[in-house]
């Protein structure tokens, strides 16, 4: 009777469900001021999963030359950033248009990824890295021989997706292990969970921060999941390069969007540099700097950044909200042997 | 006992959850039937590398690919059968470099839609969508029917926008001494548009081999687009894909034949 059930439950599903029993889910006890963890119904995460993602994020078969991974640019001694602003480690060595993000707390993220939200999943935005020429210049074709090849990925995948290997299910694969990127062990939330205190800076720093900042970094995440054009220019006729130096707008094609780009969460900051979308800030005095005196004021310049001159923070105000951030820092997460490199 | 009880309501309230399109029984009288899209240019057949002049300009095409999908076999009385799975890449295409000529796919040409198991009847109408909807086309990782990231219908420079390319028509078009390279193509859910096509005579879905042709005009598709001035739509012309997307919903395609 019960397998009756799950025949019709599968009979009106648009899409097999792969989870098979013998899988365990995955679960992380996440802090109280935490938001839940969002659930994933078509790809839903389990430990299996997870691993095979991780080694699938660690191998450089994945990449056209086989000399690079997905953390050639996601390193998690830096909070799987890479430290430059336009990295060149990419198969055709020439510079990317983008400073390669930190990846944490992507599970959360699901208005759109890319600086400028055009991916709707990081199932569907794993194809643009795997496939850009100046990235990894993967034929996804060649992808799918290289890991038919090896018996602990066909297995890997027959147990987790109940299937051969296909890139949907490397992008699954891929976007699991990229949602279990969670960090929730930092000295601010020692603090918020009353275990252990702030320095007298710290504390100063979160309370300017909590004024002037936390409307876009806001709550435990330290962002807002939107997209601001926080100042950094004023002139985005310059469409060449499919719009990539117009912000959002490239895919809304709205002129509010002008030079508007996700708001990146503050999680372990202090460990990505440099900033911005573009990297062009190498320090984190040099972001402070731009937010006290540097805003360029344009139509679709956020409101709060220019009108009420919220930001004009002095000079040691400036360095007591950097000591505050530097509290977001997570070792456990950057040392997390769950999430290191199983080759 | 009682809990077969509700392992039975819930069975029929899954059966009930499920649209009205499935509830139709895979009957024991099914039979297949054949639909065609018959490429032209007006009233000549298409053909690839060959000039043709719409409306005072030369096209020469190298590419025609779009996606048909949501295939729906509807009687006089409204009663629709919908085809499961039915996402098909309807093509004609020279070889295709993929990924900035890295990678190539193969010259193909494919035109016809085998459809099985539809249960007996007699269908007066069609309907079907060009592109991909919006469950498949915002998760590249979902797949059905004949969607693939292997066929280069999700090309790179789609990738910062997720989408399937819905349709492509490339070549190259000419206008006195002046030649541009073609290349238009559509995607994005805004621009999923449905067909609906009456048939002059009904499909007789039976034992007997049914067959249905329809007639994909390629002139139509870029029917009121000035193509010598913007010979390359893509994500940035919005306005344009959108009235290419339009062109696919009500010009290009007819009912050429019914048997």
């Amino acid at each position: 009777m019960l397998g009756f059930v799950l025949f019709l439950l599968v009979a009106c599903q648009p899409q097999p469900r792969e989870v098979t029993p013998s899988l365990a889910p995955f679960d992380r006890e996440l802090p109280t001021h935490f938001p839940a963890f969002p659930s994933t119904p078509d790809n839903p995460m389990t430990q299996q999963g997870v691993e095979l993602g991780r080694r699938l994020f660690y191998d450089k078969r994945l990449s056209g030359n086989n000399q690079i991974s997905c953390a050639s640019c996601h390193e998690p001694a830096q909070a799987f950033s890479d430290g430059v602003a336009f990295t060149t480690v990419g198969v055709s060595g020439r510079p990317l248009d983008r400073n390669s993000p930190a990846l944490l707390n992507l599970a959360w993220m699901n208005n759109g990824l890319f600086w400028e939200g055009g991916a709707t999943n990081l199932e569907s935005q794993a194809f643009a890295p795997l496939t850009n020429l100046d990235e990894m210049a993967q034929d996804l074709v060649e992808l799918e021989t290289e890991l038919k090849a090896d018996p602990t990925y066909v297995q890997a995948f027959k147990r987790v997706f109940d299937g051969e290997i296909k890139v949907a299910y490397v992008a699954r694969a891929l976007a699991q292990f990229q949602r279990s990127l969670l960090s929730y062990q930092s000295a601010y939330d020692a603090y918020v969970e009353k275990k252990q205190a702030l320095s007298s800076a710290q504390r100063r720093g979160l309370a300017l921060f909590t004024t002037h900042c936390s409307r876009c970094h806001q709550g435990a995440l330290f962002t807002d999941n939107l997209f601001h054009n926080n100042g950094l220019d004023d002139d985005f006729s310059d469409d060449s390069k499919e719009g990539v130096y117009q912000g959002r707008f490239r895919i809304t094609r709205n002129p509010v969007d002008l030079g508007k780009y996700k708001t990146p969460t503050l999680r372990n900051i202090a460990l990505t540099a440099p900033y911005m979308h573009d990297g062009r800030f190498p320090t984190l005095e040099a972001v402070l700097k731009h937010y006290a005196t540097g805003v360029k004021a344009s139509p679709s310049t956020d409101a709060v950044l220019t009108q009420n001159r919220s930001v004009r923070l002095s000079e040691s105000e400036q360095q007591d909200i950097i000591h505050f951030l530097n509290s977001l820092t997570d070792y456990s997460f950057t040392t997390n042997p769950r999430l290191q490199n199983p080759f | 006992m009682k809990s077969s009880i509700i392992t039975l309501l819930a069975a029929a309230a899954l059966l009930s959850s499920c649209s009205q399109e499935n509830e139709v029984s895979p009957a024991v009288t099914s039979g297949s039937a054949d639909l065609t899209f018959d490429a032209v240019v007006n009233d000549a057949d298409f053909t690839l590398s060959k000039d043709f002049t719409i409306s005072g300009t030369t096209y020469n095409f190298s590419t025609l690919r779009y996606w048909v999908s949501n295939l729906k076999l509807v009687k006089a009385n409204g009663e629709a059968y919908s085809v499961p799975n039915s996402y098909y890449l309807l093509e004609e295409t020279k070889e295709i470099s993929v990924q900035d000529g890295s990678f190539k796919y193969p010259a193909r040409k494919r035109e016809q839609i085998q459809l099985t198991n539809i249960p007996v009847g007699e269908y007066t109408s069609l309907e079907f969508s060009v592109g991909v909807d919006s469950v498949y086309n915002n998760n590249l990782s979902l797949q059905a029917g004949e969607l693939s990231q292997l066929n280069g219908m999700t090309n790179i420079s789609w990738m910062w926008h997720t989408s399937y390319i819905f349709s492509s028509l490339q070549g190259s078009v000419k206008q006195n001494s002046t030649t541009k390279t073609l290349k238009v193509e559509t995607g994005l859910n805004t621009n999923f548009k449905s067909v609906k096509l009456t048939l002059p005579q009904a499909l007789k879905v039976s034992s007997a081999a049914a067959s249905a042709v329809i007639s994909t005009n390629v002139a139509a598709i870029t029917e009121g687009v000035d193509v010598m001035t913007t010979p390359s739509v893509g994500a940035a012309q919005g306005d344009v894909m959108s009235k290419v997307a339009s062109n696919f919903s009500s010009k290009v395609f007819s009912v050429k034949s019914v048997n």
